[in-house]
Protein backbone atom coordinates (compact mmCIF):
# COMPACT_ATOMS: atom_id res chain seq x y z
CA UNK A 1 0.00 0.00 0.00
CA UNK A 2 1.72 3.10 1.25
CA UNK A 3 5.27 3.84 0.27
CA UNK A 4 7.59 5.89 2.40
CA UNK A 5 7.85 9.33 0.81
CA UNK A 6 11.57 9.46 1.43
CA UNK A 7 11.98 6.25 -0.54
CA UNK A 8 10.37 7.63 -3.68
CA UNK A 9 12.68 8.79 -6.40
CA UNK A 10 12.73 12.47 -7.32
CA UNK A 11 10.45 11.96 -10.30
CA UNK A 12 7.91 10.18 -8.15
CA UNK A 13 8.11 12.83 -5.46
CA UNK A 14 7.28 15.54 -7.94
CA UNK A 15 4.88 13.38 -9.91
CA UNK A 16 6.55 13.94 -13.22
CA UNK A 17 7.62 11.47 -15.85
CA UNK A 18 11.35 10.80 -16.24
CA UNK A 19 11.39 12.63 -19.55
CA UNK A 20 9.55 15.66 -18.20
CA UNK A 21 10.61 18.95 -19.68
CA UNK A 22 12.08 21.60 -17.41
CA UNK A 23 8.96 23.71 -17.42
CA UNK A 24 6.92 20.68 -16.38
CA UNK A 25 9.25 20.11 -13.45
CA UNK A 26 8.94 23.70 -12.39
CA UNK A 27 5.21 23.43 -12.71
CA UNK A 28 5.09 20.22 -10.69
CA UNK A 29 7.21 21.76 -7.95
CA UNK A 30 4.84 24.69 -7.68
CA UNK A 31 1.88 22.36 -7.49
CA UNK A 32 3.59 20.32 -4.79
CA UNK A 33 4.38 23.43 -2.75
CA UNK A 34 0.71 24.30 -2.86
CA UNK A 35 -0.24 20.89 -1.49
CA UNK A 36 2.40 20.60 1.22
CA UNK A 37 2.56 24.22 2.38
CA UNK A 38 1.92 24.77 6.08
CA UNK A 39 -1.42 26.42 5.48
CA UNK A 40 -2.62 23.97 2.83
CA UNK A 41 -6.06 22.63 3.66
CA UNK A 42 -5.30 19.50 1.68
CA UNK A 43 -2.58 18.23 3.95
CA UNK A 44 -2.76 20.07 7.23
CA UNK A 45 -4.33 17.16 9.10
CA UNK A 46 -1.98 14.54 7.72
CA UNK A 47 1.46 15.54 8.88
CA UNK A 48 3.21 16.77 11.96
CA UNK A 49 5.35 19.88 11.67
CA UNK A 50 8.41 17.73 11.55
CA UNK A 51 7.08 15.37 8.88
CA UNK A 52 6.03 18.31 6.77
CA UNK A 53 9.42 19.93 6.99
CA UNK A 54 11.06 16.70 5.91
CA UNK A 55 8.76 16.43 2.90
CA UNK A 56 9.35 20.05 1.89
CA UNK A 57 13.10 19.61 2.16
CA UNK A 58 12.97 16.50 0.01
CA UNK A 59 10.84 18.24 -2.59
CA UNK A 60 13.25 21.13 -2.76
CA UNK A 61 16.15 18.79 -3.21
CA UNK A 62 14.30 16.91 -5.93
CA UNK A 63 13.45 20.15 -7.69
CA UNK A 64 16.94 21.60 -7.54
CA UNK A 65 18.39 18.38 -8.85
CA UNK A 66 15.99 17.85 -11.73
CA UNK A 67 15.99 21.46 -12.85
CA UNK A 68 19.73 21.43 -13.36
CA UNK A 69 20.74 19.59 -16.53
CA UNK A 70 24.05 18.34 -15.15
CA UNK A 71 22.76 17.31 -11.76
CA UNK A 72 19.84 15.60 -13.41
CA UNK A 73 22.05 13.56 -15.67
CA UNK A 74 24.11 12.51 -12.67
CA UNK A 75 20.98 11.55 -10.77
CA UNK A 76 19.57 9.59 -13.72
CA UNK A 77 22.84 7.67 -13.86
CA UNK A 78 22.61 6.90 -10.17
CA UNK A 79 19.09 5.61 -10.63
CA UNK A 80 20.16 3.51 -13.58
CA UNK A 81 22.99 2.02 -11.54
CA UNK A 82 20.58 1.22 -8.75
CA UNK A 83 18.59 -0.69 -11.33
CA UNK A 84 15.68 1.70 -11.60
CA UNK A 85 14.44 1.65 -15.15
CA UNK A 86 13.22 5.04 -16.23
CA UNK A 87 10.44 4.39 -18.68
CA UNK A 88 9.29 6.68 -21.36
CA UNK A 89 12.64 8.22 -22.15
CA UNK A 90 12.74 10.15 -25.38
CA UNK A 91 13.38 7.80 -28.26
CA UNK A 92 14.81 9.03 -31.51
CA UNK A 93 12.17 8.64 -34.19
CA UNK A 94 12.88 5.71 -36.48
CA UNK A 95 14.33 6.81 -39.78
CA UNK A 96 12.20 5.30 -42.48
CA UNK A 97 12.45 6.38 -46.10
CA UNK A 98 9.32 8.24 -46.99
CA UNK A 99 7.36 7.38 -50.06
CA UNK A 100 6.36 10.43 -52.00
CA UNK A 101 2.85 9.02 -52.27
CA UNK A 102 2.57 8.47 -48.56
CA UNK A 103 0.40 11.42 -47.76
CA UNK A 104 -0.70 11.18 -44.18
CA UNK A 105 -3.98 12.78 -43.46
CA UNK A 106 -4.38 14.41 -40.11
CA UNK A 107 -7.51 12.83 -38.64
CA UNK A 108 -7.53 14.58 -35.30
CA UNK A 109 -8.94 18.02 -34.63
CA UNK A 110 -7.79 20.74 -36.98
CA UNK A 111 -4.51 22.29 -35.95
CA UNK A 112 -4.36 26.02 -36.40
CA UNK A 113 -1.06 27.48 -37.60
CA UNK A 114 -0.92 29.41 -34.33
CA UNK A 115 -1.08 26.16 -32.38
CA UNK A 116 1.73 24.54 -34.33
CA UNK A 117 3.84 27.65 -33.86
CA UNK A 118 3.29 27.30 -30.14
CA UNK A 119 4.37 23.69 -30.18
CA UNK A 120 7.55 24.61 -32.01
CA UNK A 121 8.21 27.42 -29.56
CA UNK A 122 7.70 25.15 -26.59
CA UNK A 123 10.14 22.64 -27.99
CA UNK A 124 12.71 25.32 -28.64
CA UNK A 125 12.34 26.53 -25.06
CA UNK A 126 12.99 23.03 -23.78
CA UNK A 127 15.87 22.29 -26.04
CA UNK A 128 17.90 25.44 -25.61
CA UNK A 129 20.61 25.10 -22.97
CA UNK A 130 20.89 28.85 -22.86
CA UNK A 131 17.21 29.42 -22.12
CA UNK A 132 17.19 26.71 -19.49
CA UNK A 133 20.17 28.34 -17.88
CA UNK A 134 18.43 31.69 -17.74
CA UNK A 135 15.21 30.19 -16.46
CA UNK A 136 16.95 28.47 -13.58
CA UNK A 137 18.13 31.77 -12.11
CA UNK A 138 16.41 32.83 -8.90
CA UNK A 139 15.89 36.34 -10.27
CA UNK A 140 15.09 37.14 -13.86
CA UNK A 141 15.64 40.57 -15.31
CA UNK A 142 14.18 42.31 -18.31
CA UNK A 143 17.38 41.81 -20.27
CA UNK A 144 17.20 38.10 -19.45
CA UNK A 145 13.78 38.07 -21.06
CA UNK A 146 15.16 39.85 -24.08
CA UNK A 147 17.94 37.32 -24.38
CA UNK A 148 15.41 34.48 -24.31
CA UNK A 149 13.28 36.15 -26.93
CA UNK A 150 16.27 36.70 -29.21
CA UNK A 151 17.29 33.10 -28.73
CA UNK A 152 13.82 32.07 -29.85
CA UNK A 153 13.95 34.48 -32.76
CA UNK A 154 10.60 36.08 -32.03
CA UNK A 155 10.35 39.77 -32.96
CA UNK A 156 9.03 42.09 -30.28
CA UNK A 157 6.39 43.38 -32.69
CA UNK A 158 4.88 39.94 -32.81
CA UNK A 159 4.47 39.90 -29.05
CA UNK A 160 2.83 43.31 -29.14
CA UNK A 161 0.38 42.04 -31.71
CA UNK A 162 -0.40 38.93 -29.81
CA UNK A 163 -0.60 40.37 -26.31
CA UNK A 164 -1.87 43.86 -27.17
CA UNK A 165 0.65 45.27 -24.74
CA UNK A 166 2.06 48.57 -26.05
CA UNK A 167 5.43 48.20 -27.73
CA UNK A 168 6.80 51.02 -25.55
CA UNK A 169 6.11 49.06 -22.41
CA UNK A 170 7.68 45.90 -23.77
CA UNK A 171 10.81 47.84 -24.70
CA UNK A 172 11.02 49.36 -21.20
CA UNK A 173 10.69 45.91 -19.68
CA UNK A 174 13.39 44.42 -21.87
CA UNK A 175 15.76 47.35 -21.44
CA UNK A 176 15.43 47.35 -17.64
CA UNK A 177 14.11 50.91 -17.62
CA UNK A 178 12.70 50.62 -14.15
CA UNK A 179 11.55 54.19 -13.80
CA UNK A 180 9.42 54.05 -16.88
CA UNK A 181 7.58 50.86 -16.07
CA UNK A 182 3.83 50.91 -15.47
CA UNK A 183 2.31 50.32 -12.01
CA UNK A 184 3.11 46.90 -10.60
CA UNK A 185 -0.40 45.49 -11.06
CA UNK A 186 -0.27 46.25 -14.78
CA UNK A 187 3.34 45.32 -15.09
CA UNK A 188 2.70 41.81 -13.77
CA UNK A 189 -0.08 41.32 -16.28
CA UNK A 190 2.17 42.50 -19.12
CA UNK A 191 5.07 40.31 -18.09
CA UNK A 192 2.84 37.26 -17.80
CA UNK A 193 1.33 37.92 -21.21
CA UNK A 194 4.84 38.26 -22.61
CA UNK A 195 5.95 35.00 -21.00
CA UNK A 196 2.89 33.15 -22.22
CA UNK A 197 3.28 34.32 -25.76
CA UNK A 198 6.81 32.88 -25.68
CA UNK A 199 5.54 29.65 -24.08
CA UNK A 200 7.62 30.24 -20.97
CA UNK A 201 5.79 28.31 -18.28
CA UNK A 202 4.72 28.56 -15.52
CA UNK A 203 4.27 32.23 -16.22
CA UNK A 204 3.15 33.07 -12.68
CA UNK A 205 6.26 31.72 -11.13
CA UNK A 206 8.68 33.23 -13.64
CA UNK A 207 6.89 36.54 -13.26
CA UNK A 208 7.36 36.32 -9.50
CA UNK A 209 11.08 35.96 -10.08
CA UNK A 210 11.03 38.98 -12.38
CA UNK A 211 9.35 40.96 -9.60
CA UNK A 212 11.99 39.74 -7.20
CA UNK A 213 14.69 40.97 -9.55
CA UNK A 214 12.88 44.28 -9.85
CA UNK A 215 12.84 44.71 -6.10
CA UNK A 216 16.53 44.07 -5.63
CA UNK A 217 17.43 46.09 -8.74
CA UNK A 218 15.42 48.99 -7.35
CA UNK A 219 17.49 48.86 -4.17
CA UNK A 220 20.94 48.55 -5.70
CA UNK A 221 20.23 50.81 -8.64
CA UNK A 222 21.87 48.36 -11.01
CA UNK A 223 19.38 49.01 -13.78
CA UNK A 224 19.88 51.63 -16.41
CA UNK A 225 17.97 54.72 -15.54
CA UNK A 226 16.99 57.19 -18.14
CA UNK B 1 -26.78 -6.18 -12.97
CA UNK B 2 -27.55 -3.96 -10.03
CA UNK B 3 -25.03 -1.27 -9.21
CA UNK B 4 -24.90 -0.22 -5.61
CA UNK B 5 -23.42 3.14 -4.65
CA UNK B 6 -22.97 3.98 -0.99
CA UNK B 7 -22.67 7.74 -0.57
CA UNK B 8 -20.98 9.22 2.45
CA UNK B 9 -18.91 12.03 3.76
CA UNK B 10 -17.08 12.52 6.97
CA UNK B 11 -19.17 15.44 8.01
CA UNK B 12 -22.79 16.46 8.32
CA UNK B 13 -24.13 19.02 5.92
CA UNK B 14 -21.66 18.36 3.15
CA UNK B 15 -24.50 17.66 0.75
CA UNK B 16 -24.89 13.87 0.80
CA UNK B 17 -28.66 13.93 0.64
CA UNK B 18 -28.77 16.66 -1.97
CA UNK B 19 -26.32 14.77 -4.16
CA UNK B 20 -28.08 11.44 -3.60
CA UNK B 21 -31.41 12.89 -4.62
CA UNK B 22 -29.90 14.70 -7.60
CA UNK B 23 -28.08 11.62 -8.87
CA UNK B 24 -31.25 9.63 -8.40
CA UNK B 25 -33.26 12.07 -10.49
CA UNK B 26 -30.66 12.17 -13.24
CA UNK B 27 -30.14 8.43 -13.51
CA UNK B 28 -33.86 7.71 -13.39
CA UNK B 29 -34.15 10.04 -16.37
CA UNK B 30 -31.81 7.69 -18.27
CA UNK B 31 -34.72 5.26 -18.12
CA UNK B 32 -33.13 3.13 -15.43
CA UNK B 33 -34.94 1.87 -12.37
CA UNK B 34 -33.26 3.72 -9.55
CA UNK B 35 -33.69 3.25 -5.82
CA UNK B 36 -32.53 5.61 -3.09
CA UNK B 37 -32.16 4.19 0.40
CA UNK B 38 -32.10 6.65 3.27
CA UNK B 39 -29.86 5.05 5.86
CA UNK B 40 -29.09 8.29 7.64
CA UNK B 41 -31.45 7.05 10.30
CA UNK B 42 -32.29 9.49 13.03
CA UNK B 43 -31.93 12.45 10.68
CA UNK B 44 -33.43 11.00 7.57
CA UNK B 45 -34.63 13.65 5.17
CA UNK B 46 -34.21 12.24 1.70
CA UNK B 47 -37.98 11.88 1.32
CA UNK B 48 -38.35 15.65 1.69
CA UNK B 49 -35.87 16.31 -1.11
CA UNK B 50 -37.93 14.00 -3.32
CA UNK B 51 -41.24 15.51 -2.33
CA UNK B 52 -42.58 12.43 -0.59
CA UNK B 53 -43.83 14.32 2.49
CA UNK B 54 -45.54 11.51 4.38
CA UNK B 55 -43.86 8.17 3.71
CA UNK B 56 -46.35 5.44 4.64
CA UNK B 57 -43.67 2.84 5.14
CA UNK B 58 -40.25 3.14 6.61
CA UNK B 59 -37.05 1.29 7.23
CA UNK B 60 -38.09 0.68 10.85
CA UNK B 61 -41.09 -1.32 9.62
CA UNK B 62 -38.56 -3.72 8.17
CA UNK B 63 -36.17 -3.71 11.11
CA UNK B 64 -38.99 -4.31 13.56
CA UNK B 65 -40.35 -6.97 11.23
CA UNK B 66 -43.76 -5.44 10.71
CA UNK B 67 -42.87 -5.96 7.05
CA UNK B 68 -40.81 -9.01 6.20
CA UNK B 69 -39.49 -8.20 2.75
CA UNK B 70 -37.36 -5.12 2.03
CA UNK B 71 -39.08 -4.79 -1.37
CA UNK B 72 -42.31 -4.09 0.42
CA UNK B 73 -41.17 -0.86 2.02
CA UNK B 74 -40.09 0.65 -1.30
CA UNK B 75 -42.14 3.74 -2.12
CA UNK B 76 -42.77 5.44 -5.41
CA UNK B 77 -41.75 9.08 -5.85
CA UNK B 78 -43.27 11.72 -8.15
CA UNK B 79 -40.30 11.08 -10.47
CA UNK B 80 -40.82 8.25 -12.97
CA UNK B 81 -38.42 5.30 -12.41
CA UNK B 82 -37.29 6.70 -9.06
CA UNK B 83 -38.05 4.85 -5.83
CA UNK B 84 -37.14 5.40 -2.23
CA UNK B 85 -36.79 3.51 1.01
CA UNK B 86 -37.40 6.15 3.61
CA UNK B 87 -35.90 6.35 7.04
CA UNK B 88 -38.28 9.06 8.07
CA UNK B 89 -39.96 7.72 11.15
CA UNK B 90 -36.96 5.92 12.53
CA UNK B 91 -35.78 7.00 15.91
CA UNK B 92 -33.10 4.35 15.64
CA UNK B 93 -29.55 5.45 14.95
CA UNK B 94 -27.81 3.30 12.35
CA UNK B 95 -24.87 2.92 14.72
CA UNK B 96 -27.17 1.01 17.04
CA UNK B 97 -28.65 -1.31 14.46
CA UNK B 98 -28.30 -4.78 15.98
CA UNK B 99 -25.87 -7.11 14.22
CA UNK B 100 -28.48 -9.58 12.92
CA UNK B 101 -30.58 -6.74 11.56
CA UNK B 102 -27.62 -5.23 9.83
CA UNK B 103 -26.65 -8.49 8.14
CA UNK B 104 -30.25 -9.14 7.17
CA UNK B 105 -30.52 -5.65 5.66
CA UNK B 106 -27.21 -5.86 3.81
CA UNK B 107 -28.16 -9.17 2.27
CA UNK B 108 -31.60 -7.90 1.30
CA UNK B 109 -30.17 -4.76 -0.33
CA UNK B 110 -27.65 -6.81 -2.27
CA UNK B 111 -30.51 -8.85 -3.71
CA UNK B 112 -32.80 -6.00 -4.75
CA UNK B 113 -33.55 -5.79 -8.41
CA UNK B 114 -32.86 -2.24 -9.60
CA UNK B 115 -30.45 -0.81 -12.13
CA UNK B 116 -29.00 1.61 -9.62
CA UNK B 117 -29.21 1.76 -5.87
CA UNK B 118 -27.83 4.71 -3.91
CA UNK B 119 -27.38 4.55 -0.16
CA UNK B 120 -27.43 7.86 1.72
CA UNK B 121 -25.25 6.92 4.65
CA UNK B 122 -25.05 9.93 6.88
CA UNK B 123 -21.95 11.08 8.69
CA UNK B 124 -19.75 9.14 11.04
CA UNK B 125 -17.51 6.10 11.08
CA UNK B 126 -19.46 3.62 13.17
CA UNK B 127 -18.95 -0.03 12.23
CA UNK B 128 -22.45 -0.25 10.85
CA UNK B 129 -21.93 2.64 8.47
CA UNK B 130 -18.62 1.17 7.34
CA UNK B 131 -20.25 -2.17 6.64
CA UNK B 132 -22.72 -0.49 4.35
CA UNK B 133 -19.85 1.10 2.43
CA UNK B 134 -18.37 -2.35 2.02
CA UNK B 135 -21.48 -3.75 0.34
CA UNK B 136 -20.07 -2.64 -3.00
CA UNK B 137 -16.69 -2.03 -4.60
CA UNK B 138 -17.74 1.48 -5.39
CA UNK B 139 -18.40 4.32 -3.02
CA UNK B 140 -18.81 8.04 -3.35
CA UNK B 141 -17.20 10.24 -0.73
CA UNK B 142 -18.31 13.82 -0.49
CA UNK B 143 -16.36 16.68 0.95
CA UNK B 144 -16.61 20.44 0.93
CA UNK B 145 -13.59 22.69 0.50
CA UNK B 146 -13.17 23.05 4.24
CA UNK B 147 -10.25 21.61 6.19
CA UNK B 148 -12.55 19.92 8.70
CA UNK B 149 -14.53 18.20 6.00
CA UNK B 150 -11.39 17.09 4.16
CA UNK B 151 -9.87 15.76 7.36
CA UNK B 152 -12.98 13.71 7.99
CA UNK B 153 -12.87 12.21 4.52
CA UNK B 154 -9.33 10.95 5.17
CA UNK B 155 -10.57 9.48 8.43
CA UNK B 156 -13.57 7.87 6.78
CA UNK B 157 -11.66 6.29 3.90
CA UNK B 158 -9.08 4.99 6.34
CA UNK B 159 -11.85 3.55 8.49
CA UNK B 160 -13.35 1.73 5.51
CA UNK B 161 -10.00 0.11 4.69
CA UNK B 162 -9.50 -0.74 8.32
CA UNK B 163 -12.97 -2.25 8.58
CA UNK B 164 -12.32 -4.46 5.58
CA UNK B 165 -9.24 -5.84 7.29
CA UNK B 166 -11.23 -6.39 10.47
CA UNK B 167 -13.84 -8.42 8.58
CA UNK B 168 -11.29 -11.12 7.80
CA UNK B 169 -10.51 -11.92 11.41
CA UNK B 170 -12.36 -13.01 14.48
CA UNK B 171 -11.99 -11.21 17.79
CA UNK B 172 -9.10 -13.26 19.18
CA UNK B 173 -7.18 -13.31 15.91
CA UNK B 174 -7.60 -9.59 15.62
CA UNK B 175 -6.39 -9.00 19.16
CA UNK B 176 -3.28 -11.06 18.44
CA UNK B 177 -2.74 -9.12 15.26
CA UNK B 178 -2.97 -5.84 17.11
CA UNK B 179 -0.31 -6.95 19.57
CA UNK B 180 2.01 -7.96 16.77
CA UNK B 181 1.59 -4.70 14.92
CA UNK B 182 2.21 -2.64 18.03
CA UNK B 183 5.25 -4.74 18.91
CA UNK B 184 6.68 -4.23 15.45
CA UNK B 185 5.75 -0.66 14.60
CA UNK B 186 5.12 0.91 17.97
CA UNK B 187 2.23 2.49 19.79
CA UNK B 188 -0.28 4.16 17.50
CA UNK B 189 0.65 2.10 14.47
CA UNK B 190 -2.44 -0.04 14.80
CA UNK B 191 -4.71 2.57 13.30
CA UNK B 192 -2.56 2.69 10.20
CA UNK B 193 -3.84 0.18 7.66
CA UNK B 194 -0.47 0.00 5.94
CA UNK B 195 1.43 -1.20 9.00
CA UNK B 196 -1.28 -3.76 9.69
CA UNK B 197 -1.11 -4.96 6.10
CA UNK B 198 2.64 -5.45 6.34
CA UNK B 199 2.21 -7.70 9.34
CA UNK B 200 -0.68 -9.61 7.76
CA UNK B 201 1.35 -10.32 4.66
CA UNK B 202 3.88 -12.27 6.70
CA UNK B 203 1.64 -13.74 9.39
CA UNK B 204 -1.46 -14.51 7.25
CA UNK B 205 -0.22 -14.49 3.65
CA UNK B 206 -3.46 -15.94 2.22
CA UNK B 207 -5.65 -13.36 3.86
CA UNK B 208 -3.09 -10.73 2.90
CA UNK B 209 -3.50 -11.59 -0.77
CA UNK B 210 -7.28 -11.60 -0.55
CA UNK B 211 -7.24 -8.24 1.15
CA UNK B 212 -4.92 -6.80 -1.42
CA UNK B 213 -7.26 -7.99 -4.13
CA UNK B 214 -10.14 -6.35 -2.31
CA UNK B 215 -8.26 -3.07 -2.02
CA UNK B 216 -7.32 -3.18 -5.67
CA UNK B 217 -10.95 -3.70 -6.58
CA UNK B 218 -12.13 -0.65 -4.62
CA UNK B 219 -13.29 2.03 -6.98
CA UNK B 220 -13.88 4.93 -4.67
CA UNK B 221 -14.81 8.34 -5.96
CA UNK B 222 -14.43 11.74 -4.42
CA UNK B 223 -16.84 14.59 -5.07
CA UNK B 224 -16.01 18.11 -4.00
CA UNK B 225 -19.31 19.78 -3.25
CA UNK B 226 -20.10 23.43 -2.60
CA UNK B 227 -17.05 24.68 -4.46
CA UNK B 228 -17.14 28.47 -4.42
CA UNK B 229 -15.63 30.80 -7.01
CA UNK B 230 -12.69 31.70 -4.81
CA UNK B 231 -11.79 28.05 -4.19
CA UNK B 232 -8.98 26.28 -5.95
CA UNK B 233 -10.45 24.01 -8.61
CA UNK B 234 -7.46 21.69 -8.28
CA UNK B 235 -8.30 20.94 -4.66
CA UNK B 236 -10.16 17.68 -5.39
CA UNK B 237 -7.40 16.16 -7.52
CA UNK B 238 -4.86 17.25 -4.90
CA UNK B 239 -6.79 15.48 -2.16
CA UNK B 240 -6.89 12.28 -4.20
CA UNK B 241 -3.22 12.47 -5.02
CA UNK B 242 -2.18 12.94 -1.44
CA UNK B 243 -4.33 10.02 -0.31
CA UNK B 244 -2.68 7.84 -2.91
CA UNK B 245 0.80 8.97 -2.04
CA UNK B 246 0.76 9.15 1.72
CA UNK B 247 -2.03 6.82 2.76
CA UNK B 248 -1.96 4.34 -0.10
CA UNK B 249 -5.69 4.70 -0.78
CA UNK B 250 -6.85 4.89 -4.34
CA UNK B 251 -9.71 7.36 -4.69
CA UNK B 252 -10.61 8.76 -8.07
CA UNK B 253 -11.67 12.38 -8.35
CA UNK B 254 -15.15 12.42 -9.89
CA UNK B 255 -15.74 16.14 -10.11
CA UNK B 256 -16.60 19.43 -8.48
CA UNK B 257 -20.14 20.57 -7.78
CA UNK B 258 -20.38 24.33 -7.61
CA UNK B 259 -21.95 26.14 -4.68
CA UNK B 260 -25.21 27.87 -5.50
CA UNK B 261 -27.47 29.72 -3.06
CA UNK B 262 -30.48 28.54 -4.99
CA UNK B 263 -29.89 24.96 -3.81
CA UNK B 264 -31.20 26.15 -0.47
CA UNK B 265 -34.16 27.86 -2.15
CA UNK B 266 -35.04 24.76 -4.13
CA UNK B 267 -34.89 22.54 -1.05
CA UNK B 268 -37.05 24.95 0.93
CA UNK B 269 -39.63 25.07 -1.84
CA UNK B 270 -39.37 21.30 -2.19
CA UNK B 271 -38.78 21.50 -5.93
CA UNK B 272 -36.07 19.83 -7.95
CA UNK B 273 -33.07 22.12 -8.25
CA UNK B 274 -32.15 20.45 -11.53
CA UNK B 275 -35.50 21.23 -13.05
CA UNK B 276 -35.85 24.68 -11.60
CA UNK B 277 -32.34 25.91 -12.40
CA UNK B 278 -31.11 23.70 -15.24
CA UNK B 279 -28.73 26.29 -16.67
CA UNK B 280 -26.65 26.86 -13.56
CA UNK B 281 -23.08 25.71 -13.12
CA UNK B 282 -24.24 23.46 -10.28
CA UNK B 283 -26.81 21.70 -12.46
CA UNK B 284 -24.21 21.26 -15.17
CA UNK B 285 -21.76 19.78 -12.66
CA UNK B 286 -24.40 17.37 -11.38
CA UNK B 287 -25.17 16.16 -14.89
CA UNK B 288 -21.48 15.60 -15.58
CA UNK B 289 -21.19 13.70 -12.32
CA UNK B 290 -24.14 11.49 -13.20
CA UNK B 291 -22.50 10.62 -16.51
CA UNK B 292 -19.29 9.73 -14.72
CA UNK B 293 -21.22 7.44 -12.38
CA UNK B 294 -23.29 5.91 -15.17
CA UNK B 295 -20.17 5.00 -17.10
CA UNK B 296 -18.31 3.20 -14.37
CA UNK B 297 -19.42 -0.32 -13.81
CA UNK B 298 -19.01 -1.92 -10.45
CA UNK B 299 -19.55 -5.15 -8.68
CA UNK B 300 -20.82 -6.02 -5.31
CA UNK B 301 -18.34 -7.07 -2.72
CA UNK B 302 -18.36 -10.50 -1.29
CA UNK B 303 -20.25 -10.01 1.95
CA UNK B 304 -18.15 -11.49 4.69
CA UNK B 305 -20.90 -12.63 7.01
CA UNK B 306 -21.94 -16.16 7.77
N1 LIG C 1 -23.87 22.55 -4.17
C1 LIG C 1 -24.48 23.20 -3.17
N2 LIG C 1 -24.61 24.56 -3.23
C2 LIG C 1 -25.20 25.23 -2.24
N3 LIG C 1 -25.71 24.67 -1.14
C3 LIG C 1 -25.62 23.33 -1.02
C4 LIG C 1 -25.00 22.53 -2.02
N4 LIG C 1 -25.05 21.25 -1.62
C5 LIG C 1 -25.67 21.25 -0.42
N5 LIG C 1 -26.01 22.50 -0.05
C6 LIG C 1 -26.66 22.94 1.19
O1 LIG C 1 -26.16 22.20 2.27
C7 LIG C 1 -27.21 21.78 3.08
C8 LIG C 1 -26.94 20.38 3.56
O2 LIG C 1 -27.11 19.49 2.47
P1 LIG C 1 -27.57 17.99 2.72
O3 LIG C 1 -28.75 17.93 3.60
O4 LIG C 1 -27.64 17.35 1.39
O5 LIG C 1 -26.28 17.50 3.51
P2 LIG C 1 -26.05 16.10 4.23
O6 LIG C 1 -24.62 15.80 4.01
O7 LIG C 1 -27.05 15.12 3.78
O8 LIG C 1 -26.29 16.51 5.73
P3 LIG C 1 -26.66 15.51 6.95
O9 LIG C 1 -25.37 14.89 7.36
O10 LIG C 1 -27.18 16.46 7.98
O11 LIG C 1 -27.65 14.55 6.43
C9 LIG C 1 -28.47 21.85 2.26
O12 LIG C 1 -29.49 22.38 3.01
C10 LIG C 1 -28.14 22.76 1.12
O13 LIG C 1 -28.77 24.02 1.31
MG1 LIG D 1 -28.54 14.00 4.80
Amino acid sequence: MKKDFAKLNYYEMLDVSPDAAFFEIRHAYNAALQVYAHDSIVSYSLFSLEERKKILDLLEKAYLTLINAQERKKYDNELAQAGVALHGGKKAPAQVPKSIYDIKRWTGPAVSPKKTNKIILRESVEESEKIRGILSKPEISGSDLKEIRNELGVPLEKITQETRVLLDYLVCIEENKINRLPAEAFLKGFVKAYLKSLCLEPADEICARYVRWLESAGKTGQAEEK
Amino acid sequence: MTQIWPIGGGKGGSGKSFLTSSLGRLLAAFDKKTLLVDLDLGSANLHTMLDVPYPEKCFSDYVQKRVSRLEDIVLETPVPNLYIISGARDSLDIANLPYEQKVRTLKAIAKLDYDWIFLDLGAGTSFNILDFFLISQNSIFITTPEPTSIENVYRLVRAVYFRRIRQYFNVTEFKALEEKVVAQYGEGSFNKPDSIMRVIKTSHPKKGTLLENDFNSFKFKLVLNQLRKQNNIALGPQICKIMEKHLGFHVEFAGNVAFDDRVHDAICQRVSFLERYPYTRTAYDLRELSKNIAQSGNQQMLLRYS
